[in-house]
């Protein structure tokens, strides 16, 4: 009982710091808006009939009923009942273009993180395992010159050969994995334990499971929590590039359309998101 | 072995940066100068490179832009550097409460992938900036959306910082925080500052060359790295002009010395 209520105390302190880094992004994404270029006017400033006086009064008016505070609150109340708002540029409910595009995203990053761990991680265990200079070398020159083109390049290419674009996602996450997955699997490939049980004459498989995932679960979650918010970076250029319909191309064509309840909605949804992971990392290391 | 390949990455780097300093001397041509009798042109000995759509001289462009993208990732990774040593500052020597806040703007500026926040600053500026002003809206905005990692790093060592006898032994002895910070904490965090500055150039190259990519980097006519990489939108243009992968293998042969150097992978795990 006292164990649970520890959990809970543990998990609430979690929670009350997400709850405020949510709410702090979306006062941001709400001051966006309403300090815009374009949201102080009003349909009034084109009509030829009304005089100075009552303009710079409906102004006023405007100004008073969209202050910051009073506009984010509204804001949040709606977004409360799911409505992030109309994009101005799509005509079309923010939260159901978000729905729709963000399984498109969602399989992309899913795949492309799968790629990149499978090809990272096999990498980082030929270089710690084999215990050979030469395979060493090799996986360093492979990763260093992943590392040296750009994920967006990487994209063009898989698009142009018809390759699916997760695996060009999958090679840019691919450096990243491998440099913690190096440090993780070296550092048990050096423990007294470990040593031990090599010596006793374990399977590889029985030693991977027994030995490294149980007692690098805690960073192996942070590796996989860091590498989720790279790809869904990795995301943006290669779907606006590759003409992908997700997640991605949509903040472009918000960003370039200036659609601001659109890129308000997407960076409430992306803080979530990339918080929850982090938050999730944070629990699995304590 | 290792010292052989360390050193060519130096020459490397050494012959790049002169270039890129020397522009003008280096480069047959101007970069915005158009040679509108011959666009497109193949390589030639006036055009080493050919000439793009407009008539100018791709090998000029080359180097110019080289001087841009090399030039100016160091200075976006400066003021990062300055920007996350000036806010951890002031965590570490104000109240708690602004060490408290600087810390969840900090956690508040991870919690948002700095390609997401970089195209939100750039979608409220003009998108008709001049080049220049271009230039200092790519690289100024990369330099201060990119100072929470190192923040994050300053801030977690200044705490650590805080809570030794050295530094209660020099508070207690009445040394103002402004000399306590430049006289025992600047020296161990001054390492850390040139390791996060040097970690943060190859990543705003890389940056930079993205946005170019997607076409919110530099301004035409200006070059940059990333608008070169444009044209690489274009596969059936590649394989008639292999030339046209010029910037790419620039771009990847200086990352790659870069990571010679230093050790960034370590860094970016």
């Amino acid at each position: 009982m006292r164990r649970l209520g520890q959990s809970g105390t543990r998990l609430l302190s979690s929670l009350i710091p997400l709850a405020l880094i949510v709410l702090a992004g979306g006062f941001l994404a709400a001051a966006l808006v309403r300090y815009s270029p374009g949201f102080d006017s009003i349909p009034e400033d084109l009509d030829p009939n009304i005089s100075p006086a009552t303009l710079r009064a409906l102004h006023e008016k405007h100004n008073r009923e969209n202050s910051l505070p009073r506009f984010y609150a509204h804001y949040l109340g709606r977004a409360a009942h799911g409505d992030l708002g109309i994009s101005e540029n799509l005509k079309t409910p923010v939260s159901e273009l978000l729905r729709e595009r963000a399984p498109v995203t969602a399989k992309l990053i899913a795949m492309g993180t799968a790629g990149g761990w499978i090809l990272g991680g096999l990498l980082a265990w030929m270089a710690v395992w084999t215990r050979r200079t030469a395979i060493e070398a090799a996986a360093f020159s492979i990763t260093g010159l992943l590392l040296a083109i750009p994920p967006a390049v990487l994209a063009l290419a898989f698009f142009f050969y018809e390759a699916p674009l997760s695996f060009a996602l999958s090679l840019a996450l691919a450096p990243r994995v491998f440099g913690t997955m190096r440090a993780i699997l070296g550092e048990c490939y050096h423990s007294p334990a470990l040593l031990a049980a090599r010596s006793r004459g374990l399977p590889p498989a029985s030693l991977a499971a027994t030995y490294i995932l149980r007692s690098a679960a805690p960073q192996l979650t942070a590796l996989m929590g860091m590498t989720l918010v790279i790809a869904f970076g990795s995301a943006i250029p290669i779907e606006t590039l590759c003409d992908v319909h997700g997640f991605g191309s949509l903040v472009m064509q918000a960003a370039l359309a200036r659609d601001m309840p659109l890129l308000c909605g997407m960076t409430l949804v992306i803080t979530l998101f990339i918080t929850l992971v982090h938050t999730a990392g944070d629990l699995a290391q304590r | 072995m290792k010292r052989a390949i360390h050193t060519a990455a130096v020459v490397f780097l050494s012959l790049v940066v002169l270039c890129a300093l020397f522009a003008p001397a280096v480069a047959p041509h101007s970069y915005d100068r158009q040679f509108r009798e011959s666009p497109n042109a193949a390589s030639s000995r006036e055009f080493p490179m050919g000439t793009d759509d407009l008539g100018r001289d791709r090998l000029s462009r080359l180097v110019y832009a080289t001087r841009v993208s090399i030039l100016l990732a160091p200075a976006a990774a400066l003021v990062s550097v300055l920007v996350a040593l000036v806010m951890c500052a002031l965590s570490g020597a104000r109240s708690p409460v602004a060490d408290a806040a600087i810390g969840g703007f900090t956690t508040l500026s991870l919690s948002l992938p700095w390609i997401f926040l970089f195209i939100i600053l750039r979608a409220l500026l003009p998108l008709n900036t001049r080049p220049g002003t271009s230039i200092l809206l790519t690289f100024g905005l990369m330099g201060i959306a990119g100072w929470a990692w190192p923040a994050r790093i300053f801030r977690a060592t200044i705490r650590q910082m805080l809570e030794s006898g050295w530094l209660l032994a020099a508070r207690a002895s009445g040394i103002p925080p402004a000399r306590i910070l430049l006289v025992h904490v600047w020296p161990h965090l001054r390492d850390i500052a040139i390791a996060q500055f040097r970690v943060l150039i190859p990543t705003y190259i890389l940056s930079e060359a993205s946005l170019g990519l997607l076409g919110l980097g530099v301004a035409e006519p200006l070059p940059s790295w990333g608008n070169l990489l444009t044209e690489l939108q274009h596969p059936g243009r590649v394989q008639e002009n292999p030339w046209l992968l010029a910037p790419l293998v620039l771009l990847m042969l200086v990352m790659i010395a870069l990571e010679t150097l230093q050790p960034v992978r370590e860094v970016a795990s």
